[in-house]
């Protein structure tokens, strides 16, 4: 197992340095630069000047080295600084981290819980006509955008309740009220879709296992239908539902990005969208490298748990 | 008797309305903006997200009022030498920074040399570009020489940022912190959440502000933001698109506030490529344009068709049915086509970017008015970073976009079409307007500036390199409680100073 994980671990570096190498180069083969951004288009700028901001910013110097001057800072644990307001981008980084992985996690959690008891029903109701309706609204959950639902739901809100409807951010410790009325609707927005998927995944993996014939055997032994239920076949059922929780949780972070546009909400998606715009390379590079650990971190988790849940998993 | 009542019944009613238009205090401006400011700086950054804000905390020598009138600010008056070479500006007694240093001769010195040194780079150099030396001639008088007479000289100073020296040497981060002289203190930036803005409570102007503060809500999308103006969220969206105005001018609650834009929209050319290199071809692309057309279905009806200067410089702008080629031909665009040797019509592409609505809508109606004509057009819509480089390089046949006006025709035209002008995009060549162009800044007759520059857009209307489209009404919307704000045509928000909220 130790073995397992450090060589994971390895691969976690390996991939780290090549996401960095590839958003280094990427970012830099999108036309413009940060002094173009900021002067924009009819400024009374002369060329002489816009060669002096380049300067100023080091985007005068060759590409690797500025990657070098990258790395290197990174190696001693400093991200670098953002273009303009020379702000730390470590800092700025962790400021907005926790809100969209509350935005993450949050849905995550929700979704989960609801989904094993929704699944388990749509599973045991079979054919029946309250399934059909549950398969109707699964189909629509999957096919419908959370930033679509979050557009959906503050209009809806704001008909409704214009006293009540809130847009934009304030954080816990300021006002947990606040900050959680806010929440509310961009929670609901993303994880109305990913519920509908996970039940949608149990209900069929569910639907297989109860075919097999290591159910019939436990029937056959006289078992209760609740312990062959929760007992044998959900156990078996969750390992495909695992899979795809790690895939959403990637799929979660890039709804939270759109969501956070749609409600105001200063995530990890607003300053990366806003840095790209504004080609603040330090602050890109950073984020997206923030980013990346994150999905490698959450499937190695996913492996870890897998092991757990399944004994057939073997530390390959 | 009954004349008595009658005066009763008057003065009643006067003092009502009086009573309605008393100003009242205290409250903060819930306003909401599209995008973050890159920076506080207002020597260098020069964006228009960053202009909204510093201009509540900075201000400058003399301000530019909503009729375009330049009047004084920090300077209580200012004199011209005879020979138009020498500017003497007298300071206000008694003003203070926001951090308690008081507001001296040598801070104006300070910010314009800051705003000329190289290393700074600020964007708004070229403004300072006549001037040789600036000095303090007094503790509230400063003197600028100028190297030859220059007629925008005020306007082009007028609204340069003075910043307090002892601060920014003492190590002050004008990018992240801002200390001026202006009505609204600055509190606190969250990024990409808010910039909030608290009252100056010892600002020079005695009563003003009205209200308490200014909070700058970031928020990026359109529909949220509309959403919040009408549930009451928000109280103010300065600067809104015509067709977000079009959907808001029936919401209750909601007022729009209306201005002249100064900006307008064109479609620029490339003089150095085929076809444009051709003077008769830029004439038959403006036959070809339908400009009413543009005018209804871009801005909803709320624009002018307007030459090389703003309509709303009055002085200056000539009447567009001044121009023959502002009245829609496409008989004669083809006629004018066949003449430079285009019988089968020209194909080009046109560059364009899709931020803002106006100029992706001109692109597409432009681009069917423009086809019977012989003119096949292909729209290039490019992300806005993207675009820019571009149009800097002059890589595009034609662009469409919309440019930024300025209070004085020198402004508006100098850098745009002189030979090798720092917006002169397109590649632009033309002795005699550049004759013009210097004629009408170096002199200071209001008479000959006038003519020289009436003459200037007869020759730049039809065969010059950009057609230039419309100017459209400027919108601000706000809660209908919000009274006293007067919309600038410079989008300048300095009007929140004497702005309040009806409770």
């Amino acid at each position: 197992m130790l073995t397992y994980a450090a060589r994971r671990l390895i691969d976690l570096l390996v991939i780290l340095f090549g996401v960095s190498v590839l958003v280094f180069l990427m970012i830099r083969l999108i036309p413009g630069d940060a002094v173009q951004i900021l002067l924009g288009a009819n400024t009374e700028v002369t060329p002489a000047q816009i060669a002096q901001l380049r300067h100023t910013l080091g985007l005068d110097q060759p590409v690797f080295v500025q990657y070098g001057m990258w790395l290197s800072g990174i190696l001693r644990g400093n991200l670098g600084q953002s273009v303009w307001t020379g702000a730390s981008i470590g800092q700025e980084i962790m400021a907005r981290l926790p809100v969209t992985l509350e935005l993450t996690v949050v849905p995550l959690l929700l979704a989960s819980a609801l989904a094993i008891p929704l699944g388990i029903l749509t599973a045991s109701w079979h054919n029946s006509s309250v399934e059909r309706i549950l398969r109707f609204l699964t189909i629509a959950g999957i096919t419908t955008p959370a930033f679509w639902l979050g557009t959906l739901f503050i209009y809806v809100a704001f008909l409704i309740a214009p006293r009540w409807a809130t847009i934009g951010y304030v954080p816990f410790s300021a006002d947990p009220l606040g900050h959680v009325s806010r929440m509310v609707l961009p929670v609901i927005a993303l994880a109305l879709p990913l519920l509908a998927g996970l039940i949608r995944i149990l209900r069929s993996s569910l639907l297989e296992v109860l075919g097999q014939d290591f159910i019939r055997t436990a029937r056959s032994k006289g078992l209760s239908e609740r312990r062959v239920l929760y007992g044998h076949a959900l156990r078996n059922a969750l390992v495909p539902l695992l899979t795809v929780l790690g895939i959403q949780a990637g799929y979660l972070f890039g709804g939270a990005i759109v969501v956070e546009q749609v409600f105001a909400i200063p995530g990890f998606g607003r300053l990366i969208v806003g840095a790209i715009n504004e080609r603040n390379y330090a602050l890109v590079q950073g984020s997206i490298l923030v980013v990346t650990a994150g999905f490698v971190l959450i499937n190695f988790l996913v492996d870890l748990l897998y092991a757990a849940v399944d004994p057939r998993v073997e530390y390959g | 008797m009954k004349s008595h009542l009658g005066i009763l019944i008057m003065s009643v009613a006067l003092m009502g309305t009086a009573a309605a238009q008393q100003v009242e205090r205290g409250g903060t401006l819930q306003l909401a903006v599209d995008q973050s400011p890159v920076g506080l700086d207002p020597h260098v950054a020069t964006a228009f997200s960053t202009f909204v804000v510093t201009g509540q905390i900075y201000e400058g020598l003399l301000d530019v009022d909503a009729n375009l009138k330049i009047r004084p600010l920090l300077a209580s008056k200012y004199t011209r030498s005879d020979d138009g070479l020498t500017y003497t500006f007298t300071l206000r007694p008694g003003i203070k920074f926001h951090n308690g240093d008081p507001l001296t001769a040598g801070d104006v010195v300070y910010s314009m040399n800051r705003v000329k040194d190289p290393k700074i780079a600020s964007p708004l150099a070229s403004r300072l570009s006549a001037v040789t030396s600036v000095k303090a001639s007094g503790p509230l008088q400063v003197t600028f020489v100028l190297s030859k007479p220059f007629a925008p000289f005020l306007s082009e100073v007028a609204t340069i940022a003075i910043v307090d020296q002892k601060y920014v040497e003492g190590g002050g981060n004008l990018q992240r912190a801002a200390i001026g002289t202006g009505p609204f203190v600055f509190k606190q930036w969250i990024p990409d959440t808010a910039l909030v803005l608290a009252k100056n409570p010892s600002y020079w102007a005695k009563g003003q502000p009205y209200l308490d503060g200014l909070k700058f809500n970031i928020v990026p999308d359109a529909s949220t933001r509309q959403i919040g103006l009408q549930g009451g969220t928000y109280q103010f969206l300065p600067n809104i698109d015509a067709s977000v105005a079009a959907t808001l001018k029936t919401a209750p609650g909601v007022q729009l506030l209306r201005s002249q834009d100064l900006a307008y929209s064109l479609l620029g050319m490339n003089v150095s490529r085929k076809p444009f290199d051709d003077p008769r071809v830029r004439e038959a692309l403006n036959y070809a344009i339908n400009r009413p057309e543009i005018v209804q279905g871009v801005y909803f009806g709320d624009a002018v068709p307007g030459g090389p200067i703003p309509p709303a410089l009055k002085a200056y702008a000539t009447p567009v049915n001044n121009f023959p080629c502002y009245s829609y031909n496409p008989a004669k665009a083809k006629d004018l086509l066949r003449q430079a040797g285009y019988p089968n019509g020209v194909d080009f592409s046109i560059l364009t970017f899709s931020t803002i609505k106006t100029v992706s809508d001109a692109a597409q109606v432009l681009q069917a008015e423009l086809a019977p004509a012989g003119f096949r057009a292909k729209i290039d819509i490019q992300e806005f970073g993207n675009f820019v480089q571009n149009w800097r390089n002059s890589n595009f046949d034609a662009f469409v976009s919309l440019n930024g006006g300025s209070v004085d025709p020198d402004g508006q035209l100098y850098r745009t079409v002189v030979s090798g002008g720092s917006t002169n995009v397109f590649k632009y060549k033309d002795p005699a307007v550049d004759a013009l162009l210097e004629q009408g800044r170096s002199t200071t007759s209001n008479g000959s500036r006038v003519r020289t520059y009436a003459q200037l857009e007869r020759t730049l209307a039809c065969r010059g390199p950009a057609a230039f489209l419309a100017y459209g009404a400027l919108y601000s919307a706000a809660r209908t409680e919000v009274r006293g704000f007067t919309p600038n045509p410079t989008r300048s928000l300095a009007a929140l100073k004497t702005t309040w909220i009806n409770r």
